[in-house]
């Protein structure tokens, strides 16, 4: 294996595709999602009494518990799908490099612009909440944590929709079960079913690290480090997975 | 014991190669080899030339058989890619970017970088004659423009051997000549061993002498061109003709020795002719009809397309 090969090839996928979903329509989502969020956290925020609680709850119920899974699932479920129906991955797939890692090529970009567009729209949300408050330590604390829950979900839900975009034919649908259904209804039923959904995990990890909202009484069945490890080898575990089904998939 | 240095291997090589989806047969049973050079693949539209590519370039992999391209199994091995450039008959340019942003993307992805890969990138763009449209969207560019931009992606790392799959399909006049020219150019100048596809023998003609024709997916025949056009020559033709006093030439052309049968169609001012040699046919047509006295309204063969070859070839 040429590693140098590789290298410059994942580097190349990882520059057009970023470029491509950064600069592309579903930007537009981004936008909207960050004005839907500062207007509610903004109104919210000017009727507030308890500003760290409920601003920490709201950045919990509307970005890490639903909008989190969403824009994952807006920008990968059809990544790749997308290539491969109007063909344009035949440049990629005649290109000398393994697949397994042309397939990094298009996780790393979708982790990147997932990453950045929650931190967008949290940092959004934040301003318009605690921006009427006054920012202090702890709602910087507060605002850190959360960045990294989002930064932290971004690369574990896109390891999640690119390999449904592999998958499945009408991966789009797929994804939206997933993100509404699964992590949105069974994620939220009270009971040892909820482990079943990255939510969990992710809010797990930050019942670690934030001292204020219904977060940090977050039961605590799986220890932070034990969250952190499972969301660590489910992200490996996809990405391994759709790697492998994306150099067995026929492009015809 | 090795082959002597002057016989040159070939540069494909399908063994029983099948490829099946479903219950489609793409490919039956595939026997070809294609020596260094231009080699035409001609076959009408489904009849397996495109599954045939996919195979070569590794996007498929067989049912049955074997295919070896530059000596090596193609199925996960992207290795083989770097002496490979494909052009595909279908439309895969990203309409959302530049020409010189998709150019930029297939040449680092082929390991240029720099001033290297922007020189190349002018080298191409000038060969195909798209210098002017380089950083237009290519979703804004005509057919015969997203057919260049597909050609100078397939040769911007110069590979060993190009695959052309229909790039004449959908053009104008003007532009099949040039791009004809250019996979001519390509081969003579550059040295590049091209395979380019078809469903028009003429066109392919004009490249090369080195035919394959593809036929409900079957390598029916390959050889030199000449080889074909003698097929085609000793196939009987079907020509049809309408006019008035069409039933005295009817007469006539059933004295002719070339002639197999005529028959009339839906009325009597149509009838079709199948003559054994149509040249000598043509030669005597106007004779005959002023012998018979008939005005010949419209004529045209059945045979223009290579269906009815085809079909003669594998014995239907």
């Amino acid at each position: 294996m040429d590693l140098k090969r590789v290298l410059v090839g994942i580097f190349a996928l990882t520059l057009h595709s970023t470029k491509k979903l950064l600069f592309g329509k579903k930007v537009f989502i981004t936008v909207l999602v960050a004005l839907f969020v500062a207007a509610v956290m903004g109104y919210a925020g000017s009727q507030s009494n308890d500003p760290l609680d409920d601003g920490t709850n709201l950045m919990d119920t509307l970005i890490l518990f639903f909008f989190m899974p969403v824009m994952a699932m807006i920008f990968g479920s059809s990544l790749i799908r997308d290539e491969i129906d109007d063909k344009s991955i035949t440049h990629v797939a005649t290109a000398p490099l393994d697949r397994a890692f042309s397939y990094l090529g298009y996780y790393l970009p979708l982790a990147i612009v997932v990453s950045v567009s929650m931190v967008a729209i949290s940092s959004v949300g934040m301003l318009a909440f605690f921006g009427q408050h006054g920012f202090g330590s702890e709602s910087l604390e507060i605002y850190l944590a959360f960045i990294a829950l989002v930064v932290i979900g971004s690369f574990v839900y896109s390891s999640l929709f690119l390999a449904i975009s592999t998958m499945f034919t009408k991966p789009v649908l797929v994804g939206l079960f997933y993100a509404f259904i699964w992590e949105g209804y069974v994620g939220s039923l009270p009971g040892a079913i909820q482990k079943a959904s990255v939510k969990h995990y992710l809010r797990s990890l930050g019942s670690g690290w934030v001292d204020f909202g219904d977060i940090s009484k977050w039961d605590q069945a799986s220890s932070v480090w034990g969250s952190a490890a499972l969301l660590l080898g489910l992200t490996v575990f996809l990405l391994v997975l759709g790697a492998y089904l994306f150099r067995e998939k026929e492009l015809a | 014991m090795t082959a002597p240095e002057d016989v040159p291997s070939p540069i494909i090589q399908a063994q029983s190669l099948s490829k099946w989806y479903g219950q489609v047969i793409g490919l039956n049973t595939f026997q070809l080899r294609i020596m260094p050079g231009i080699t035409g693949i001609v076959g009408p539209n489904g009849s397996g030339k495109s599954t045939f590519f996919k195979l070569v370039l590794g996007l498929i992999k067989p049912n049955a058989g074997s295919i070896t391209v530059l000596g090596r199994s193609p199925w996960k091995n992207p290795d083989l890619h770097s002496s490979i450039g494909f052009c595909p008959d279908y439309e895969s340019l990203p309409g959302d970017s530049t020409g010189r942003e998709f150019l930029t993307l297939v040449g680092r992805l082929h390991m240029m970088h720099g001033t290297a890969l922007s020189k190349r990138i002018k080298e191409v763009v000038r060969l195909v004659e798209m210098e002017k449209a380089l950083d237009r969207k290519t979703g804004v560019y005509s057919k015969g423009m997203r057919q260049r931009m597909k050609i100078a992606g397939a040769m911007l790392h110069d590979p060993k051997l190009l695959i052309l799959d229909e790039p004449l399909s959908g053009t104008d006049p003007l532009v099949r000549k040039d791009i004809i020219d250019l996979i001519k150019r390509l081969h003579k100048d550059i040295g590049h061993d091209v395979i380019v596809s078809s469903h028009v023998l003429y066109e392919i003609e004009r490249m090369t002498r080195n035919v394959a024709l593809v036929y409900k997916g079957r390598a029916v025949a390959s050889g030199d061109i000449s080889e074909i056009r003698n097929l085609m020559d000793s196939h009987p033709h079907n020509i049809i003709i309408e006019g008035g006093r069409i039933t005295a030439l009817a007469k006539t052309l059933l004295d002719q020795a070339y002639v197999v049968s005529v028959s009339f169609n839906d009325s009597k001012e149509s009838v079709t002719v199948q003559v054994s040699k149509p040249e000598e046919f043509f030669n005597d047509l106007p004779a005959l009809i002023d012998k018979s006295k008939c005005t010949v309204n419209k004529m045209y063969s059945l045979d223009d397309n290579l269906e009815a070859v085809f079909k003669y070839l594998v014995g239907r």
